[in-house]
């Protein structure tokens, strides 16, 4: 552990800030550790990704400490010594980092392990590798270790607890190069099994955040499996020194679900990278990219083609709304099993003409179709925390929310965007008119709501985590 | 999306055809599978013109794989 003084470890960036520029000069003191075999690491991590014998040599021996070169060189001297007693080693355990994005799972651990990162803290983030995305990402103090599952799985559960496994034996490879963590932090049931084992095996501190639970996603579903990710999910919660909840109404469900005492839960709710959204935008080449003709009124959703996103109250309400608004259009970002399904939805509503499926788009794709919107639609059934309705925050795009979960933490009511009933194609109907049909409204709202955005940083996030991280190490236990 | 496309992208995810390197013969994917080649080909069909598999290989000697959207797509129930 590397915490041995008292110091508050959010204090960082206020002593970063304090730092004199004669000491960036300084010449790199004995006690700040380098990572020049980091390159080394990577080109083994090919063999070790194959089944071949880890090398020997990978010692942690040069990697005892959290401080690496990148501290000394911004640094100097005198800050690199007083980081070392309190930067943390954080391993961040996530079935999905960008490039591979499911959900907002994935902006999460980017924000928050960029975040802690900038805090000086070394953060390793265990992930599942994806096409064209490198096994090994070193942007010192942060790495990215993205995983391999070379064996084959019967389901998709089955499949999730093997690599588990393989993040496991990443977890022990990181741990004999960089020493021990800190922390290891695991976000929802699928990275459960690896966060225990590493706890228990290195007797380090485990927090566990919830972005969702089984028993919402499968509220009808008493099958073997969804029984299995409920069971996860209250292991990690008990094993877990501190869980994160990332709202109010989340962390109310953990409570109650698993019976975890509150003063264990925090809520740190997600955060937005407002930088990304500054970027001009053509909108009229974004719009006539989509089919949408000068005068037209866009409504963009975002989010997985599943149930819970409530993508087909919309469609049955864009129907309602081209009765007002005839020159609306509704534009669909993302994928899923269920896009057949809303596809056949939209021409049996009669909007077909009017929808545009877009699948999947890239990061600067989708923050191009947000900011060339009229407004953006969250409609979903359930919504732990709904971070696409902040990134539409950040852009300066109003926002029309279902009143679920962390969605009515965020949006108020007709002040900084408008809420309406969930599961409801009138409610959802009503609220979209209101917004197309008043520019002065759209124009207060997104102005308020830009405002309110600001707030929600990941800077912020990873400050709070940071307390939460310091609660964990004090209170741990390994029975 | 039907029962049979479903359960054809998520195997082959799990399964680990995520890359031409990786891609899984149709032979084996329906012995994986227990079901008839015809019937495999027929659910890889939709999957592949939606982009979400791409086949390669000569006929006869096929593979299959899955694209990032796949990956993406057959991981969309949790996040």
């Amino acid at each position: 552990m590397w915490l041995v003084t008292p110091i508050s470890i959010t204090k960082i960036a206020v002593f970063n800030s304090m730092i004199h520029q004669d000491e960036l000069a300084t010449a790199a003191p004995a006690g700040c550790l380098n990572d020049s075999t980091a390159d080394d690491f990577t080109a083994a991590e090919a063999d070790v990704r194959r089944g071949l014998p880890a090398q020997e040599e990978q010692s942690k021996a040069n990697y005892s400490s959290p401080v690496s070169a990148w501290h000394r060189d911004v640094l100097g001297h005198n800050a690199c010594r007083i980081l070392e007693t309190i930067a943390m080693r954080i391993f961040m355990l996530s079935w999905e980092y960008p490039p591979r994005i499911i959900g907002g799972l994935a902006r999460h651990a980017e924000g928050l392990s960029k975040a802690l990162a900038s805090l000086g803290h070394e953060v390793h983030v265990v992930t599942l590798d994806f096409p064209g995305a490198p096994y090994e990402e070193a942007e010192a103090p942060l790495y990215v270790h993205r995983v391999a599952v070379d064996l084959p799985a019967p389901t998709f559960h089955t499949w999730v607890l093997l690599f588990n496994h393989f993040f496991e034996k990443r977890v022990g490879q990181l741990a004999k190069k960089y020493g021990s963590p800190d922390i290891v932090h695991v976000h929802d049931w699928l990275t459960v099994p690896a966060g225990v084992a590493s706890k228990h095996l290195m007797r380090v501190p485990l927090v566990m955040t919830f972005h969702s639970m089984e028993s919402l996603r499968s509220s009808s579903s008493r099958s073997p499996e969804s029984a299995m990710v409920g069971g996860l999910e209250w292991w990690g919660s008990y094993e877990a020194a501190k869980v994160i909840a990332v709202s109010e109404w989340m962390k109310l469900e953990v409570v109650s679900q698993f019976k975890v005492p509150p003063s264990k839960v925090a809520e740190i709710p997600n955060a937005v990278d407002m930088a990304k959204f500054e970027k001009t935008v053509d909108v009229e080449a974004t719009r006539m990219k989509w089919n949408v003709q000068p005068g037209e009124k866009l409504i963009t959703a975002v989010g997985r083609l599943t149930s819970q996103k409530g993508f087909d109250y919309l469609i049955r309400a864009l129907a309602g709304v081209q009765k007002s608004i005839p020159d609306s259009k509704l534009l669909v970002v993302g994928d899923g099993y269920m896009r057949g399904e809303l596809e056949a939805l939209a021409k049996s509503e009669g909007v077909a003409a009017r929808t545009t499926f877009t699948g999947f788009l890239n990061e600067g794709d989708l923050v191009d179709a947000i900011k060339s919107s009229d407004m953006l639609a969250v409609p979903s059934r359930f919504e732990p925390f709904g971070i696409i309705a902040l990134e539409a925050m950040a852009a300066g795009v109003p926002v029309v929310v279902s009143r679920v979960g962390g969605l009515a933490e965020i949006v108020e009511d007709d002040v900084d965007g408008l809420v309406m009933d969930p599961n409801s194609p009138h409610s959802i109907a009503k609220a979209t008119i209101r917004l197309l049909s008043d520019r002065a409204l759209a124009s207060r709202l997104a102005a308020r709501a830009k405002e309110k955005v600001k707030a929600y940083t990941w800077e912020h996030s990873a400050a709070k985590t940071l307390e939460v991280y310091e609660a964990a190490i004090g209170e741990a236990r390994y029975e | 999306m039907s029962e049979l496309p479903k359960r054809i992208l998520s195997s082959l995810m799990v399964m680990g055809a995520q890359s031409p390197d990786r891609a899984m013969s149709i032979d084996d994917l329906a012995d994986k599978l227990g079901m008839g080649r015809n019937a495999v080909v027929s659910g890889l069909k939709s999957l592949i013109d939606a982009g979400y598999a791409k086949l390669i290989g000569e006929s006869g000697t096929s593979a299959v794989y899955l694209t990032a959207t796949g990956i993406i797509t057959a991981s969309s129930s949790y996040s």
